[in-house]
């Protein structure tokens, strides 16, 4: 009854979004000084999350779907930087941006789904 | 395995090759002065596990910079050849100590973006409590 509630599944997409978003800066970050590595970044969460609902049925099996759920794996994809002489296209400055950008959405979902966890504990009347 | 303890493996792959490429810079750096030293020189390249990259990255083999090593005018010394010189070694000090400080700026990137995993993983545990 509960796993239906909009804002949860809302919030929960953003969870997971920003985790995978982590991991995505992380390997970046990670390979700041591997030749010829190309920098990746996630789509933002607001292009992702309605594209992802379902709004066409596969009929046969040959149908390729656009998403699925919510916490479908967005697309990566090449962000733009300028490149170091070895192909790299990494900058620590814009990963820590972004960084900086996951964390602020990781907290935003938590706070969303702390305090509408609040309005339902509160609305079966405990504290 | 979740998102968070990938990003965290991540991370310290990444430290860790940072820290193996220090270790080769101060080795070049202790080795400045010896005779016939070439300077050691270590990529990085991404790791690839079944096929796909995983995204960790590891430092490859270490290479030898084959650049010309430094002639010393020292007649007194023990490999001094005829005209006096001996063949010192290649390490530039200056290109060694901006690559440790390219190496500790790498590494404390890594470093603060596994301390922000492991903060929101926690924020995320806390959710539980109450």
């Amino acid at each position: 009854m509960f796993s239906k509630i909009e804002i949860f599944d809302m919030a929960r997409g953003l969870l997971g979004h920003s985790a995978a978003r982590q991991s995505v800066i992380a390997q970046n970050m990670a390979n700041a000084d591997t030749p010829g590595f190309r920098a990746r970044d996630m789509a933002a969460f607001s292009d992702s999350y309605r594209v992802a609902e379902p709004d066409l049925r596969p009929t046969r099996p040959g149908h390729i779907m656009g998403g699925g759920d919510a916490t479908a794996p967005a697309r990566l994809h090449d962000s733009p930087g300028r490149s170091a002489p070895n192909g790299n296209t990494v900058s620590l400055e814009n990963e820590m941006i972004r960084a900086l950008d996951v964390s602020r959405q990781h907290e935003m979902a938590l706070s969303v789904y702390r305090s509408s966890l609040n309005i339902l504990r509160s609305s079966l009347g405990r504290q | 395995m979740n998102d968070f303890a990938r990003a965290s493996v991540i991370s310290a792959s990444g430290m860790q090759a940072q820290a193996d490429r220090l270790r080769h810079v101060s080795e070049n750096i202790a080795n400045a002065d010896t005779p016939g030293y070439h300077r050691k020189t270590v990529s990085f390249q991404s790791v690839v596990e079944r096929g796909r990259a995983s995204g960790e990255v590891t430092s490859g083999p270490v290479r030898l910079d084959q650049s010309a090593l430094a002639q010393i005018y020292d007649p007194g010394h023990p490999m001094a050849d005829e005209t006096g010189h001996y063949a010192g070694s290649n390490v530039d000090l200056v290109i060694e100590i901006a690559d440790a400080r390219e190496a500790q700026r790498s590494y404390d990137a890594n470093l603060k973006l596994f301390d922000q995993s492991r903060q929101m993983s926690r924020a995320l545990l806390e959710l539980l409590r109450r």
